[in-house]
């Protein structure tokens, strides 16, 4: 039996091959008995070099790159790009446009949250729910299929405006589906706030005061479900949610049950926007004629992600291929709250916890340099070839 | 507090029929819009390129047979295609776009993977004309544009 | 019925042995379907846990390095062993079993719990964390439903004044069901036979998603197959026991079916209810509600019959 010091010190390992994770992604918890002491994870098994590969396509060619950075949330990543490029060179895309962008969007966010209902019950053993819930999403799936004609990466966006358009019988389908999921999701609120075995394993488990929240730097629902009150599409809205605006949802109770309850009720609010776009979208074009050659310059882009802010920073050089492209995704902040929150709990409860703050690895995976004191270091390409040669040396 | 409380979904799924759908023993339905793979109309095509430039993943190639009598051959790599219709938009002449029911493109060998899209004469003479690399070709007449 | 067939036939072809293995894999068929069917899915064909098993003998079986190989191999065998040993004295397919005698209830619950305490060896045996945790659940799981399984299993016997599984089958039809006047037994047996197979929501010992696969983990090929021909001729004779004790005996084939299938509806049914519960919740449940349960049911049994000759005169024989 390896050891670590003392003799009843265990370190488990879950990952990158495990069943509790349905990406790869390295933790090691130190557990004595069934209590565990430690927690650290290692990240960083699906790098892709994707940032690297917007250097070298032109900036149409990279919305649909950074559409693939995340299978559960393309869109927000194509439309935060869009954003920012669009930005960068002036234009703005029409209200129809941003309606339908918002349209997409929070379609996304009911799949993401389902998805992620199934998946955080079915790390619980409970597969009845898993297997009800992802039945009950493939409504939001044909939807998706039918408005932009994909299931997953639904390319909806464009530079300047999107390039799919509503028709009434969309409209309809839009309608039908948003009243079969609000009775199935009054149903999964039922169950998960009352099913004694489900609170067994969600009450008090996972517990992050807003003090904590805030200090960890967590971000999304799981912040949301501390009371902290931080929603990129309320505090700075983009796209369409300037004209219909969403409502803040938080939770003060911290635990595994609240970061489910905050989600079902965001999709309470889905379904609500989903309805208020369909009924009121306004007439127009579908995008702006964008120039080809993007003029110098930096911009920030945030846009609200299922799973909390996501952030773009692109710098152009008046070229048409960007000079840098850099992306932060919400789950790479939220990581540091799972290794704080774990110590203490049972073993049992680590594929919860893990799976509670709704875990994206492809999203994360980027090297992140950490600044200490004033030491300032300028990696080049070069220098980072070195460095990886080294390190698995 | 409840214990049971999916037992209405359970038990009622009992008398219902499972919810899977029966692919491939039974048809799968797309919608209107759907994208699939590209369709290509040689007669419209004025070599203009557009939809090669800006694919994400470098799928199509335009390669010319005779400029300026519009003799134009598509070769399609169907492996490499996203599927994201940035090409359709990007033709203004609406020679390209995408079927609604020929999705099901999996394949044990290569060969379909490269679909070559033109005028039958045309096609016959891009294959007479095997000895020089393809890529090569294309590539040539794009930079003399 | 009060078919006598030749031992040795019994042992190896009919009620035992072979048709108990395919009747093993029959019943797993059931138990997946059912509970696929509850969860609005289509579910695995008829042959899918033979070929399951056929799979399974056809892999290379890997033996770690840090294990004990001579105790690696003989653990699964050991452990199906001791599941169709128990065979011989249930009422299998509602004939009579090839050997009985008095106290042969204590010895059949007991070869029902060798199986998990291989499966608990077979865990401690590796190197390997997952199937450490595993074993270590397993074993407590074993501790916390046991207890209350057997006093469970005991009501019908108490009741009968009776340790021999024949003559407790045989009166049991003669009486009115033991799941009407002992409801409290029947349930605590039930959910004891689930803990006992690690079926959902008592699980944890082989929690799929915390530790892989618990304590057979390291398993694979011939040893994995093995262990689940074990579990499922377990869940048979589980069955079997409990329709024979509560549900008024078995007298004959087709009375076997229908009642164990009916118990496998309501096994079904309670797998596909629940969330997983944590081991130590597993334990705090059996160990408090469980036990209490049954020692008010044995309690009445006790009072009821000790009473019995008393009240008899007054209501008039």
């Amino acid at each position: 039996m390896e050891t670590n010091k003392a003799p009843e010190k265990f370190i488990v390992s879950i990952g990158p091959q495990h069943p509790a994770l349905k990406e790869p992604g390295h933790f090691e918890f130190t557990v004595d008995g069934e209590i565990v002491k430690d927690a650290s994870a290692r990240l960083g098994f699906v790098h892709r070099g994707m940032e690297k590969g917007t250097e070298s396509r032109n900036y149409v060619q990279d919305l649909y790159l950074m559409e693939r950075v995340c299978g559960i949330c393309s869109h927000v990543h194509a439309m935060a790009f869009a954003l920012g490029a669009e930005k960068l060179a002036g234009v703005q895309a029409p209200p129809r446009a941003q309606a339908i962008r918002e349209l997409v969007a929070e379609l996304e966010r009911i799949h993401s949250h389902m998805l992620w209902l199934g998946v955080a019950a079915h790390e619980g053993g409970f597969d009845t729910l898993f297997m009800f819930s992802w039945r009950d999403r493939e409504t939001v799936m044909d939807l998706l299929e039918q408005v932009t004609g994909n299931r997953v990466n639904y390319s909806a966006n464009i530079l300047g405006g999107v390039k799919v358009d509503l028709d009434d019988v969309k409209k309809d389908a839009l309608l039908k589906g948003m009243d079969f999921l609000e009775e199935r999701t009054q149903h999964y609120l039922k169950v998960v706030t009352e099913d004694e075995t489900f609170l067994g394993r969600t009450r008090k488990i996972g517990l992050m005061t807003k003090e904590q929240a805030e200090l960890l730097g967590a971000v999304g629902p799981t912040a949301r479900a501390s009371g902290v009150e931080h929603d990129v599409r309320v505090d700075s809205p983009y796209a369409g949610y300037t004209e219909f605006p969403t409502r803040l949802i938080t939770e003060p109770a911290g635990d595994l049950e609240a970061r489910f309850v905050v989600r079902i009720n965001e999709l309470f609010e889905s379904y609500r926007l989903v309805r208020e776009i369909v009924e009121h979208i306004p007439a127009g074009d579908l995008a702006v004629r964008m120039p080809r050659r993007i003029p110098e310059g930096e911009t920030v882009s945030r846009v609200e992600a299922p799973r909390g802010e996501l952030f773009y920073f692109i710098r152009s050089n008046g070229t048409d291929q960007p000079e840098r492209v850099k992306v932060r995704t919400p789950s790479l902040c939220n990581w540091a709250s799972v290794l704080t929150l774990a110590v203490g709990h049972k073993l049992a409860d680590m594929p919860m916890i893990l799976a509670g703050i709704d875990p994206c690895f492809s999203c994360n995976d980027r090297m992140v340099t950490v600044n200490r004191g004033n030491e300032m270091q300028d990696w080049s390409w070069e220098d980072l070839r070195k460095y990886g040669i080294a390190y698995y040396k | 507090m409840t214990i049971g409380s999916m037992f209405g979904d359970v038990f009622k799924s009992l008398f219902k029929k499972p919810v899977t759908e029966k692919y491939p023993f039974a048809e799968s339905v797309t919608p209107e819009h759907f994208r699939g793979k590209l369709e290509w109309d040689p007669e419209k095509c004025t070599g203009c390129q557009l939809c090669v430039k800006d694919c994400p993943s470098n799928a199509i190639e335009i390669i010319t047979i005779d400029k300026v009598n519009k003799k134009f051959v598509m070769r399609y790599h169907m492996d490499r295609c996203t599927f994201c219709s940035q090409c359709v938009l990007n033709c203004r002449f609406n020679c390209i776009n995408m079927s609604e029911d020929e999705w099901e493109l999996a394949s044990a060998k290569k060969e379909p993977f490269e679909v070559f899209y033109g005028r039958e004469e045309d096609v016959t003479e891009l294959m007479a004309r095997a000895a020089r690399p393809e890529t090569g070709e294309g590539c040539a007449e794009e930079k003399a544009q | 019925m009060n078919l006598t067939i030749n031992p040795i036939l019994a042992l190896l072809i009919f009620p035992g042995g072979i048709s108990l293995l395919i009747f093993g894999l029959v019943y797993e068929f059931g138990d997946r379907k059912l509970v696929a069917r509850f969860q609005n899915r289509v579910g695995p064909r008829w042959f899918q846990p033979l070929a399951d098993f056929i799979k399974l003998l056809a892999k290379e079986e890997i033996i770690p390095a840090s294990v004990n190989p001579a105790l690696f191999i003989a653990l699964p065998i050991v452990a199906l062993a001791a599941a169709l040993t128990a065979a011989l004295y249930v009422p299998m397919f509602g004939l009579q079993p090839a050997y009985s005698f008095s106290g042969d209830l204590v010895v059949t619950l007991y070869l029902l719990s060798l199986m998990t305490l291989c499966i608990g060896l077979a865990g401690a045996n590796t190197n390997d964390r997952f199937s450490l945790v595993g074993a270590t659940r397993a074993l407590t799981q074993l501790f916390s439903y046991e207890a209350p399984f057997l006093l469970a299993m005991l009501g019908p016997a108490i009741a009968l004044g009776t340790w021999d599984i024949t003559a407790v089958n045989a009166s049991a039809s003669h009486n009115w069901w033991f799941l009407l006047t002992q409801p409290f037994g029947f349930l605590v047996a039930l959910v004891g036979l689930m803990g006992k197979l690690e079926l959902p929501p008592f699980d944890a010992p082989e929690a799929e998603t915390e530790i892989v696969a618990g304590a057979l983990t390291e398993y694979s090929g011939r040893g994995l197959g093995i262990f689940r021909m074990g579990r499922n001729i377990e869940l048979v004779i589980g069955l079997t026991l409990i329709a024979s004790f509560y549900m008024g005996g078995l007298t004959s084939p087709l009375d076997f079916l229908w009642k164990t299938l009916v118990l496998l509806l309501v096994t079904a049914l309670l797998q596909s209810l629940f969330a997983r519960l944590r081991i130590d919740q597993t334990v705090g449940m059996w160990w408090r509600v469980g036990t209490i349960l049954v020692l008010v049911q044995l309690l009445v049994i006790i009072l009821g019959r000790n009473l019995s000759p008393l009240i008899q005169p007054l209501i008039g024989g």
